[in-house]
């Protein structure tokens, strides 16, 4: 059993490594498909997060007026931006199985390399709209300090925890098509469960400790700490990178045996 | 050095669509529970897409793959390049595969012709850098240079074909399966093909090929395998389409009984023998008997020979019933047939029709095909149809005069 599970693993990992010029090739494809035939094109990666913290600044200032450690729009911003990462991830990863069939029929490779290469594409989106969280912090002053150093971690936990709900998404709406309808749904309420758009700790008691607990919130969270606050990330984010860690072994794994039944299944 | 083996593999499909919502998945997962089937048994959903099917394919070797439509073709290719695993048995296949399945699959409608080929290349696992090197080799042998920046979905089925079928001839595989892909393009770009995978053969690539297109097998295949989910047959090319085309060509004759009847076909050497396969030239009969039940003024009888692997006429002569001495035919009148005739043709599988024209009326009164079969043996020509029976002569022109070297067929 455990030496099957180790051959396994090794197989993943050198087959991704063997196949790594094709995830170039359709990280690249996925990137000029983006944009293509668009007037804004990466424009759209910053439109978004900018009208959806725009919004909740109306609500959040002048209608409900909440308590962040940081003004609010940078606080917003800053959520949306980790947050609509992950999100769009998703989104994209959900379908990429299925609207690629014709290769997942035709052609052997590697099928991670189909969530793998929607999160990675995703994260240019990411990058462009750094600028404009850059861009938001000199404007309202925010000093930087030694704890900017946490940030590669954060960002590196935050992809891997990504790529492991991609993969177990990708790979069960390719079994049952009932998944991205689910998918819509349970993201819109897990964003509401989030440190997004306000501390989700301030809900209290033990619901408000379980949704500051739970990995995202953890994540976004030390996204602000490091960025905003100067702070190191809490525990929490200890817990949730472990976390992490384990997910994306454990999705990987059943992802990579459950490849052989794609082509019968899609 | 064999470089693909298929051992003893079976391959089960399920007929109907596995449970595809949440709803249906907890009832399919307690059955499955409850009976731990084995992978021999069947339920009532599943059938056997292949079984029992061994080969082997040497390095340097074709094996061609025919059979009727349905008959696992795509499953056995789809089993070697890994992307379905086989039910029972083994399949492996050494060294670096380069597939032909569908050759367009990975093209993006909405990518130019340019980007495609590094796409589709990286798909077939060639590196950046190979793909560079060749790009304009790729672009050249496609023909389609001048619409390389244009967006793939504005390219005709023929243009998108070439580029596929392009890129794959510069691949560098030391395996090569090829799914029907000789459908495509134009019959230039189709021998470009031929020749281009006769090529890979020198190079010592191992191919395996599925085709419906016979000539094509027995052009570039040492073996062929005869495939019905069960091997039928399996072995020498020129046998094995013989078999093939003899048990697809039965479901084929048509006679029209209510007008007119052709029975009693026969085929024989000049001793009277029945044959199935001659040298080129042999002088052969052919014989029916014709009857006929209703009054025709005039009429004339065709005589056909197919080439079997294409259905390509080889010879089709019209004999009037005049010229044959009958000033119309009337029903109840039945008349012995010969036709005598020498088959110049070269090596392949062979087939006569026969059928009585109603010239009057403008339609068959009957119809045989194939009335009889025959097999031509010579091992002379690598192409072509008919035997010219061609002579080759060499002479040194040197101080030192040797005598003439005649090389006769």
């Amino acid at each position: 059993m455990t030496s099957s599970l180790f051959a396994d693993a090794k197989e993943m990992v050198v087959e991704q490594f063997a196949y790594r010029a094709l995830l170039v090739q359709m990280i690249k494809r996925d990137l000029l498909l983006r944009y293509k035939q668009t007037v804004m094109g990466f424009g759209w990666a910053v439109f978004m997060p900018l009208l959806n913290t725009a919004i909740f600044s109306v609500i959040f200032i002048r209608v409900a007026k909440i308590d962040t450690p940081v003004a609010y729009p940078l606080y917003a911003y800053c959520g949306f931006w980790a947050w609509n990462f992950f999100a769009s991830s998703l989104r994209f990863s959900v379908t990429s199985l299925t609207s690629n069939s014709n290769l997942v029929q035709k052609v052997y490779f590697p099928r991670e390399i189909f969530p793998f290469s929607m999160v990675v594409t995703c994260l240019v989106d990411f990058a462009v709209g750094a600028i404009v969280l850059i861009g938001l912090m000199i404007w309202y002053g925010v000093p930087i300090t030694a704890n900017l150093a946490w940030l590669p971690a954060v960002v590196v936990v935050n992809i891997v925890f990504t790529a492991a709900i991609a993969m177990l998404l990708s790979m069960g709406n390719l079994f049952y098509r009932d998944v991205k309808y689910l998918f819509e749904i349970v993201i819109t309420v897990w964003m509401f469960a989030t440190s997004v758009v306000y501390p989700v700790d301030q809900v209290g008691g033990a619901l408000g400790a379980v949704l500051a607990g739970q990995p995202m919130s953890a994540i976004i969270d030390a996204y602000r700490a490091t960025l905003l606050y100067g702070q190191a990330p809490t525990p929490a984010f200890f817990v949730a990178a472990l976390t992490s860690g384990v997910l994306f072994a454990l999705a990987w794994l059943v992802f990579h045996r459950s490849e052989f039944k794609f082509a019968e299944r899609i | 050095m064999v470089a693909v083996t298929f051992d003893n593999v079976s391959k089960k499909f399920a007929r109907g669509l596995p449970p595809d919502s949440l709803r249906d998945l907890i009832p399919s997962l307690v059955k499955r529970g409850l009976q731990r089937r084995r992978t021999e048994a069947l339920t009532d959903n599943e059938f056997w897409a292949l079984r029992d099917v061994s080969f082997e394919v040497e390095q340097g070797k074709a094996l061609g793959i025919i059979g009727p439509n349905g008959a696992g073709k795509s499953t056995v290719l789809k089993l070697l390049t890994r992307i379905l695993k086989p039910t029972i048995g083994r399949c492996v296949v050494r060294g670096r595969t380069g597939a032909l399945i569908e050759i367009a699959a990975g093209f993006h409608p909405d990518l130019t012709g340019r980007e495609n080929v590094f796409l589709q290349g990286a798909i077939m696992g060639m590196k950046p850098r190979e793909i560079q090197q060749r790009f304009s080799e790729i672009i050249d042998f496609s023909g389609i240079s001048a619409f390389i920046d244009t967006p793939v979905k504005r390219y005709s089925s023929g243009m998108g074909a070439r580029l596929g079928f392009a890129i794959a001839a510069h691949l560098n595989p030391q395996v090569l399966i090829i799914d029907e892909v000789l459908g495509v393009g134009d019959m230039a770009f189709q021998q470009k093909c031929i020749d281009r995978m006769n090529d890979f053969k020198r190079q010592g690539v191992a191919i395996v090929f599925v085709s419906h297109n016979l000539e094509a097998v027995s052009n570039l295949c040492d073996s062929t395998l005869y495939l019905k989910s069960s091997v039928v047959a399996q072995g020498d090319t020129v046998e094995v389409l013989r078999q093939y085309v003899s048990s697809q060509a039965k479901g084929t004759s048509t006679t029209s009984i209510d007008e007119a009847e052709i029975r009693d076909v026969s085929l024989s050497d000049g001793s009277g023998r029945a044959i199935s396969s001659v040298a080129p030239g042999t002088p052969l009969e052919f014989r029916a008997t014709c009857a006929i039940h209703r009054d025709v003024r005039e009429a004339h009888f065709g005589f056909l020979v197919h080439r079997s692997t294409d259905n390509l006429v080889v010879y089709g002569g019209h004999f009037h019933a005049s010229e044959l001495g009958f000033e119309g035919l009337r029903a109840g009148q039945v008349l012995r047939l010969a036709f005598q005739f020498q088959p110049h043709l070269t090596r392949g599988q062979y087939h006569i029709e026969c059928y009585v024209h109603d010239d009057v009326g403008g339609a068959h009164l009957a119809c045989l095909s194939p009335a009889a079969i025959f097999g031509v043996n010579e091992t002379r020509s690598c192409s072509g149809i008919a035997d010219l029976e061609v002579q080759a002569m060499a002479q040194a022109l040197d101080v030192a005069m040797r005598p003439v070297v005649s090389l006769v067929r």
